[in-house]
């Protein structure tokens, strides 16, 4: 990265703390959006509180969906778990096609409203980018490398933790951050069903037909997006240069 | 001492290894050739139990390889694969230290045993020890992979074409430190391969395979002197054969009482060395010396002519 990405990403890093520790420092800027004397800052609620129960959500989602689909690809790549690897992709994929609107509409019902539902239909989401990228993480081993490994007598344990997960990291990681940039985006929809989260400031805006509000929060959920998948791309690249690979092999 | 007894493997209904029975010595180099799909790789990896014979088995030292653990044999044979099959996440050290750490040896131990390998194959610790493969010359990877498999000090070590993708000349230097390797560590090894030149170079004994079968399994010179069958000769090259034997024999075995003109030469250089050298200086005859210089008796070009005659009929 070079020194003026650095910059600029620690810039919106402190502009992001900035805005919702202190907002009304900013009111200035959004004031020309608003209309009679409506408030240029969002004033239902703490938004540094509405940001942290957001990020919490989607960490516990994309954390879920991490355990869940990485288990399920190191399972269908086993000898024993070879049979499920169609079933289990088909499973994958219909949680990815279901509209997440559509899961919280069946979600509430079952589980009433407020953060259930949302994970629910964030944890769904989330599976499938984790599941392929763990699979092809795991299937792109080359068999040579574990011909060797068999041949040196690690047994399949060690063959998984030693050589395959190693070198199927970065791809994981790749798939988790997917993950949690479409659950970022995801979550505010949760706010339809009662989640604390900065879908509150979107709704509130459209309700009183406030473009400030609406600005406000998908400013806090851009910037949010942007910080953490450069992050993670970070982790990502630490992984892969751990495999020895040049660094702008992985994007 | 290995023994190989009656192997047998099939995939389907074709037949790969084919009641395949020999022995290798304590120390010596078995080389196995033979034609692509001969089933050459498939009998390497029914030694260390990577693929499940059919029929036959395995003594090492007189113990039938099926009674000990899977993992546990393959601890105790080192085992090299073309492509070398290094590990691309882990330095050349941790690479090199891979047995050691399956057998729970402790850090210490296993980092003087890293260095010693790297030493011994001429790869400065300073400079390799960290590097990854992907940093590494192909002559470089070959060595780490041979040092890795020598890691745990095994007793037998197998080799599926370690050389094969080498350049001749580096190759040819491989092949040499190979063998003075092998010589000072005593170590056994089978070594597959399909190119003749290697395995006469190396092999102290050749088993030669086609289509499953082991047609011949015998010393160098027996294989080129007394070819089982024709395939057998055409492998080794009938136009070559008397130089490949020349190659083979030792200025001693053709050595004459009496005395010569002209730069001796020393009676362990090959045959072939002293017909090269003879043609070259346009001399009948060189004296030949012992390893301390002094004169001990004569190489001529009709006595070479005898040997390759009396050994060929
Ligand atoms: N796992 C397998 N399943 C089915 N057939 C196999 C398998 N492994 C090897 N074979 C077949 O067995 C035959 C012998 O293979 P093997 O690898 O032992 O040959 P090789 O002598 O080592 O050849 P090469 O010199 O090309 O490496 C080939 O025809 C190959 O296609
Ligand atoms: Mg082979």
């Amino acid at each position: 990265m070079s020194a003026r990405a650095v910059i600029l990403r620690i810039a919106a890093l402190l502009l992001l703390v900035a805005f919702v520790t202190a907002p009304q420092l900013f009111a200035f800027a959004f004031a020309p959006l608003t209309a009679n004397n409506a408030p240029a800052i969002y004033n239902q609620g703490s938004l540094l509180a509405l940001t942290l129960s957001h990020l919490r959500i989607v960490v516990l989602a994309t954390l879920a969906s991490t355990i869940l689909a990485v288990a399920l690809g190191i399972f269908v790549t086993r000898p024993a778990g070879r049979e499920f690897l169609p079933l289990s992709r088909s499973l994958v994929n219909i949680g990815q096609t279901f509209p997440p609107i559509a899961v919280l509409a069946i979600a509430v019902p079952l589980v009433g409203f407020g953060e259930k539902p949302t994970f629910i239909a964030l944890f769904l989401y989330g599976l499938l980018p984790i599941f392929e990228n763990t699979l092809a993480g795991l299937t792109e081993v080359s068999p040579r490398t574990l011909d060797a490994a068999r041949g040196m007598g690690m047994n399949a344990r060690q063959r998984l933790w030693q050589v395959e997960l190693p070198l199927a990291l970065p791809v994981i990681l790749a798939g988790i951050r997917l993950s949690v940039i479409i659950s970022l985006g995801t979550a505010t929809i949760g706010s339809t069903v009662a989640a604390k989260g900065l879908g509150e400031v979107i709704i509130a805006g459209l309700q009183s037909n406030n473009v400030a509000f609406i600005l406000q929060g998908g400013l806090v959920v851009a910037l949010l997006a942007v910080l953490i998948h450069d992050g993670l791309g970070l982790a990502e690249r630490a992984a892969a240069r751990r495999l020895g690979r040049p660094l702008d092999e992985i994007a | 001492m290995i023994e190989i007894e009656h192997l047998s493997k099939r995939y389907g209904d074709t037949i790969v290894v084919d009641d395949v029975s020999f022995t290798v010595g304590e120390g010596e180099i078995a080389v196995v050739v033979g034609t692509s799909g001969a089933g050459k790789s498939t009998l390497l990896r029914m030694i260390n139990r990577l693929v499940a014979p059919d029929a036959g088995r395995v003594l090492i030292d007189g113990q039938d390889t099926t009674t000990v653990p899977e993992d546990e044999l393959r601890h105790r044979i080192g085992y090299v694969i073309q492509g070398y099959g290094l590990f691309p996440h882990r330095t050349v050290a941790e690479n090199i230290g891979t047995v050691p750490r399956l057998l729970g040896w402790d850090r210490r131990r296993i980092a003087a045993r890293v260095e010693e390998l790297l030493d011994l194959f001429q790869l400065e610790p300073s400079e390799f020890a960290q590097k990854f493969p992907h940093q590494l010359s192909g002559g470089q990877q070959q060595r780490v992979g041979v040092a890795r498999a020598l890691a745990a000090k095994p007793a037998l070590l197998l080799m599926d074409e370690p050389f094969g993708s080498l350049d001749p000349v580096i190759r040819g230097k491989a092949q040499d430190d190979l063998l003075t390797i092998q010589r000072r560590l005593g170590t056994t090894i089978v070594l597959v391969t399909h190119d003749m030149n290697e395995a006469f170079h190396l092999g102290d004994r050749i088993a030669v395979m086609d289509q499953a079968r082991l047609l011949q399994y015998a010393k160098p010179a027996d294989l080129l002197t007394h070819p089982a069958e024709a395939f057998v000769e055409q492998l080794v090259g009938t136009a070559e054969r008397p130089f490949r034997l020349l190659s083979l024999v030792t200025v001693k075995d053709a050595m004459e009482p009496g005395s010569a003109e002209g730069e001796p030469i020393i009676v362990t250089a090959t045959l072939r060395d002293a017909l090269a050298r003879l043609i070259w200086r346009g001399l009948p005859a060189l004296p030949v010396a012992d390893a301390s210089g002094a004169p001990i008796g004569r190489i001529s070009v009709d006595g070479i002519l005898k040997h390759g005659r009396a050994s060929l009929s």
